[in-house]
């Protein structure tokens, strides 16, 4: 297992994510599609990361990938100590399931649950008891600020309103790491940056990792770390705010 | 690694799948009640066929030899008026001593060609033994010119309407009764009609004479019997409870079951009528097959359709980390939930229509334009619905092997689901 890069020079920790030499080749027919070209990466437990560049730029791939919901045709990637390329269909269901949050651009929930249910809903499948489950499921939609909507279903529930119902739902379940695919991109700016301040501020208080893209300038601002993305190769990796960071870590 | 896996439990399952199927109220709604009129529907027709079925075998064992038949062995394969019972006293006493609940009859048949001065005939005499006959019982009401005959009328005879015309017999005619013996010689009664019947059904009509047993015994004299052992062809066995006949067949055949006696069933006695009814249950299978396909596109099309409208939220399951499997459940306990509702309402509006025609009947003889006759037996004119315990068990078996069969696809559609490809739309 890899540990630090020069970026992250002076910290001993050992990475949580480490991708390494990551392409990733669409084939439509004669066309083939570079969506990521040698793609090297590693992030800390803890950081707060932002993955930006323009439309088709390859930041869902990147994510999808991360998350084991798409295979690299290239490369490896290490998660929490797993090389998750080698793992099977089902054992990556299992991972996604015990070490992983999603948070997606829109419909991130059941329709049929409340926000409470679907909160519960990954606990559930992660075979929680019912107590335990419904401890966290409300704690976690208080410290989202909808502790006066948890009974409601999502299509009672406005935009914003979802997207922090996904993001309580995500860090419930406990996970190492969650990845947020454009969370914001439906969301007006003032939702779009509430939502990230709730995003942030959790990540500090549950010392989770987050990895979200976007290319909204003020979502962007909240990052403390900025990778940013051209043409499926990483353009330029910026750590922000440092200080602060390495103080919390 | 640390194999945690992904758990759904059952009461979440069926939350689930309970709350999915109401997603679309109507279209749920016209589901459930097509199926369960057509259910109802198919019911009343299957209990109508078998209503009319056992109708028509309860009246050809009344107007045949019973439920179960003693006889002498070969008589079913080729008849001939020299094959009868030499000793019925003592097969009588032996029957008799088994305490069987219902009637036995002694019975005497002989093919005989009857001739007035107009005109012969082939025709079937039927002794009528004075301890009673089912088809005495039948025939009396259906009698429309002269008197029974009086028990110990050693001349007289009944014959069908169908006959006297084609004898030109009125009341009082004579009719000479004719009979091939063994060797080949032949041998002859005199009979006088005393009445004449109309049972509605062509073969008894035309071909039925019914004489004193008295009358009919002295053929088999004339064949050799010793009348002091009261001879006879066969006894009728009427069990009070048709149900019954497996035990007392067994019963029967250990008793009095021989290289020259054998004991027959009505299944045995008319297998053209065992036949007919096997052909005719057909139109059953018709009925069901279109419940079934009632209940697969129903079902198919509510699930798939559902299916298909939520591919994104299955990708997003899948993305959280719910197991393809699970995911396949999912789906199909929403099949097998319709289903449920489906045969519970189905049969609660069967069960009505079912309740109404078994009480109410159906007029059978209006719709079929007067005549119920057929194979030689005639339905009741009015039919009421039967429905045994078998067949709503195969009717039951059938939903859910269709629910089943069509719930499978559309759970495999969800499970195939991708989350990469459905999340990006
Ligand atoms: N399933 C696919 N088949 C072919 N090309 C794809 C597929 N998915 C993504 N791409 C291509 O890969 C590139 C990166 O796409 P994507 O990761 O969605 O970018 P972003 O999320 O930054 O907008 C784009 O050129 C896109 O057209
Ligand atoms: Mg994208």
């Amino acid at each position: 297992m890899t540990t630090i890069d020069n970026d992250s020079a002076g910290k001993t920790a050992m990475a949580l994510l480490t991708l390494q030499g990551v392409d990733k080749i669409y084939r439509q027919g004669e066309l083939e599609v570079r969506a990521l070209q040698e793609i090297d990466l590693t992030v800390q437990e803890g950081e707060f990361a932002a993955l930006v560049g323009p439309s088709g730029s390859g930041k869902t791939t990147l994510l999808n990938i991360i998350g084991g919901l798409d295979a690299p045709s290239h490369g490896s990637i290490q998660l929490n100590g797993t090389s998750i390329t080698t793992l099977k269909e089902a054992e990556l269901s299992d991972f996604r399931l015990f070490q992983l949050g999603f948070v997606f651009q829109a419909y991130n929930l059941v329709p049929v649950l409340s926000a409470l249910e679907n909160v519960e809903l990954v606990m559930v499948l992660q075979g929680r008891d019912v107590r335990e489950r419904r401890e966290r499921a409300e704690h976690y939609l208080e410290l989202v600020g909808l502790e006066k909507v948890m009974q409601r279903r999502p299509a009672a529930l406005s935009g914003g309103q979802q997207q922090r119902v996904a993001v309580a739902r995500a860090l419930a379940a406990g996970p190492r790491l969650v990845l947020a695919d454009e969370p914001t991109a439906n969301l007006d700016s003032e939702n779009a940056t509430a939502l990230l301040d709730i995003m942030h501020r959790l990540s500090h208080e549950e010392k989770t990792t987050f990895i979200f893209s976007t290319h909204d300038r003020r979502v962007m601002e909240r990052a403390e770390r900025i990778i940013t993305l051209r043409d499926g190769k990483i353009v330029s990796d910026k750590h922000i705010g440092q200080e602060s960071h390495e103080q919390m870590a | 690694m640390n194999r945690r896996h992904s758990h759904l439990p059952l009461g979440m399952l069926v939350m689930l799948s309970w709350r999915n199927i109401w997603r679309h109220r109507r279209r749920t709604l016209i589901t459930l009640s097509s199926i369960a009129i057509g259910f109802a529907l198919a019911v009343l027709m299957i209990g109508l066929n078998d209503g009319a079925h056992n109708s028509m075998i309860r009246n050809a064992i009344k107007l045949g030899e019973g439920h179960l038949t003693v006889q002498p062995r070969g008589y079913i394969e080729a008849p001939a008026n020299h094959k009868y019972l030499t000793d019925g006293t003592t097969l009588q006493e032996k029957i008799g001593s088994l305490d069987v609940a219902g009637r036995i009859e002694p019975r005497i048949s002989l093919q005989i060609l009857a001739s007035t001065a107009s005109n012969s005939v082939g025709a079937g005499l039927e002794g009528l033994s004075p301890q009673g006959d089912q088809r005495a019982d039948l025939l009396r009401p259906q009698l429309v010119d002269g008197t029974w005959i009086e028990p110990g009328d050693q001349r007289g005879i009944l014959i069908g309407d169908g006959m006297a015309g084609k004898l030109k017999a009125k009341i009082g005619s004579k009719v000479v009764l004719m009979a091939g013996k063994q060797g080949g010689d032949s041998q002859a009664q005199l009979g006088r009609v005393r009445g004449i019947f109309d049972s509605r059904v062509d073969e008894l009509d035309d071909y039925l004479i019914l004489s004193d047993i008295q009358l009919a015994r002295r053929f088999l004299e004339g064949e050799g019997a010793d009348p002091a052992l009261q001879p006879i062809t066969r006894f009728a066995l009427f069990l009070d409870d048709p149900d019954s006949l497996p035990e007392w067949k067994a019963e029967l055949k250990a008793a009095v079951e021989n290289d020259q006696v054998v004991v027959l069933d009505w299944r045995e006695m008319m297998p053209q009528l065992v036949q007919f009814i096997m052909v005719d249950d057909a139109g059953n299978y018709i009925f069901l097959v279109l419940i079934l396909i009632m209940v697969v596109f129903g079902i198919l099309n509510t699930v798939l359709m559902s299916v298909l409208e939520r591919t994104r939220e299955f990708g997003l399951l899948r993305a959280l980390g719910i197991s393809r499997y699970h995911l396949l459940w999912l789906v199909f306990c929403e099949s097998l939930l319709l289903s449920l509702l489906a045969v519970g309402i189905g049969w609660i509006v069967a069960g009505a229509v079912h309740l109404w025609f078994a009480s109410h009947g159906i007029d059978m003889a209006a719709l079929m334009g007067g005549s119920t006759e057929m194979m030689g037996t005639f339905m009741d004119p009015v039919i009421y619905t039967e429905l045994s315990g078998e067949r709503v068990f195969q009717l039951t078996l059938l939903i859910f092997a269709a629910t089943l069969g069509s719930g499978i696809y559309p759970a495999i559609k969800a499970s195939r689901v991708t989350p990469v490809e459905a999340l990006r739309t």
